[in-house]
């Protein structure tokens, strides 16, 4: 079935990640053997999803918390089409816009502009679509005369200025979020808050992943706790964080078993 | 250029490789420039090793006879090696956003493939003016230098997307393009090098770089059409060349954000 615009659907998605610094494989495993028979056994996988289902429909606003390593951050990419699963399904309907880790995909010798037709590149818009979006684009970022500086000059303040300025308007029927608001003052967090809104009202879908329980209790309407690669809580947010708080008294997610 | 860069983010791949031409030499003094130096370095090189040197007189016009054949394999081996470590470069941009990762090979690709151009295109006039060879043959160069174009595409999606996951294939790639450059007929006609049948039939088909080579300077240096046995092995390599690179490239890139 194929999911509507807007409409994001995990069935018993795992997902589990090697933690080796030396994360690529030599030629010479691949001819003598497996990995584990050349190398000295380093630490187990984790289990970064573990069986996670949800089911988020169009316009929905969803919080995910958890604490660190709790599976957020690969969910998310997952959602995203950038990390594929071991098991399990995602589909995703419609554009998806991520603002994931800042300054994600900007060329640093670039200028603010020219990474503005570089990002939205990626999210596989035309030249004319960027044209038509550009001056809006960079009006929100408040740049003014950096706009035309490269990239490199920028404090962080201003990379998720323009970051969230071009994720903002490439008509996302689903926004995925992770925890880089943080960086922007208060104003301009609070702009963004109502940009979102607008969107969301629209009809867009937000999944935002963030510490801050204070921005999820605003801006979500539900929450999934996570811990240990798996739903621990989906629910209403007013429950939702009554549960989470409790929950971090509680030990690290232990790696699973190879 | 290729079947999945070509709609939806055919812009992407124009950026990229803007990104690529300017970010490489930025800040540099000859900037751009750099991308003709090499390639002219190393043909000085070659020209005082075996012109002056060695004296290969036995070909006419042996400075252009080598030239020729230098160009074809400078792209060769400089998309290879600027494609094998490519994507590890990209991390960045791999691990945060969604698009096709065939772009960022294909880009580093294009930028070789524009320098390849500009030089052929000047060496080109210059031995069609030197030796006379302005001849018909001259229209079928367009289509042995695509078929070049394809069969180094897809050679270099295979070697990017290898290296991705095992770190090995760059060190390999650049040991063995050393020893592949001198068996491949450059600086030599394989008649010259052997009286054997057999040894000459190695040289000449068993290396695939080498009907590339024989098919661009047949026409512009001995301005006349290659063989069509040439012709075909040209284009079928093109052809193998691209479905195994991208049918390679597409089982292997899903992992690339976890490995780069």
């Amino acid at each position: 079935m194929t999911p509507a615009a807007g409409e994001l659907v995990l069935e018993h998605a795992s997902r589990a990640f090697s933690v080796r610094a030396d994360r690529g494989r030599t030629l010479k495993e691949l001819i003598i053997g497996r990995v584990k028979a050349t190398r000295p056994p380093g630490p187990p996988p984790v289990q970064a999803l573990d069986g996670v289902s949800l089911h988020i429909r169009p316009g929905e606003t969803v919080g995910m918390v958890g604490r660190n390593g709790a599976g957020k951050s690969s969910t998310l990419r997952v959602l995203a089409g950038i990390v594929p699963l071991d098991a399990g399904s995602v589909r995703t309907g419609g554009q998806v816009v991520t603002l994931l880790e800042l300054g994600a995909g900007f060329g640093r010798d670039f200028t603010g502009r020219e990474n503005v037709f570089l990002n939205g590149a990626l999210h596989g818009l035309g030249r004319a679509e960027i044209e038509a979006r550009l001056d809006d684009i960079l009006a929100f970022s408040e740049l003014g005369d950096f706009v035309d500086a490269p990239v490199a000059t920028y404090s962080s303040g201003m990379y998720l200025r323009l970051a969230f300025a071009i994720a903002a308007h490439l008509d996302a029927d689903i926004l995925l979020i992770d925890e880089v608001l943080a960086v922007g003052d208060e104003a301009f967090q609070r702009k963004c808050e109502e940009r979102i809104a607008r969107q969301i009202a629209a009809g867009a879908t937000l999944v935002l992943v963030s510490h801050d329980a204070a921005l999820v209790e605003r801006s979500c309407a539900r929450t999934v706790v996570l811990d240990g690669g798996r739903v621990a809580f989906d629910g209403p947010t007013a429950q939702a964080l009554p549960f989470y708080h409790r929950l971090m008294g509680t030990p690290d997610p232990q790696p699973v078993a190879p | 250029m290729i079947p999945g860069v070509a709609h939806p983010h055919r812009y992407l791949f124009e950026q990229m490789v803007r990104r690529e031409l300017r970010q490489k030499y930025k800040g540099s003094a000859l900037g751009i420039a750099w991308y003709l130096v090499n390639p002219l370095v190393l043909m000085g090189a070659y020209y005082l090793l075996f012109g002056v040197i060695f004296e290969l007189q036995r070909i006419p016009d042996f400075p252009l006879f080598l030239m020729v054949g230098l160009v074809v394999w400078i792209f060769f081996s400089q998309s290879l090696l600027s494609a094998a470590p490519s994507l590890l470069d990209h991390g960045a941009l791999i691990r945060k956003a969604r698009f096709p990762r065939e772009t960022i090979p294909a880009s580093v690709v294009a930028v070789q493939a524009i320098t390849f151009v500009v030089l052929l295109v000047a060496l080109g006039v210059v031995t069609v003016v030197l030796r006379g060879t302005l001849d018909v043959a001259l229209l079928l160069l367009p289509v042995v230098l695509l078929a070049l174009l394809g069969f180094v595409l897809g050679l270099s999606l295979a070697v990017a997307v290898l290296h991705a996951h095992f770190r090995d294939v760059a060190p390999i790639l650049s040991a063995a393009l050393l020893p592949w450059f001198f068996l491949s007929p450059i600086f030599f006609r394989p008649e010259d090098i052997t009286g054997q049948a057999l040894a000459r039939a190695a040289l000449e088909w068993g290396n695939p770089v080498a009907p590339y080579i024989e098919a661009v300077r047949a026409i512009l240096y001995g301005g006349a059409a290659p063989g069509p046995d040439v012709l075909a092995y040209v284009l079928a390599g093109a052809a193998v060349s691209l479905l195994f690179g991208l049918a390679l490239f597409r089982r292997l890139a899903a992992e690339l954000a976890v490995l780069v």
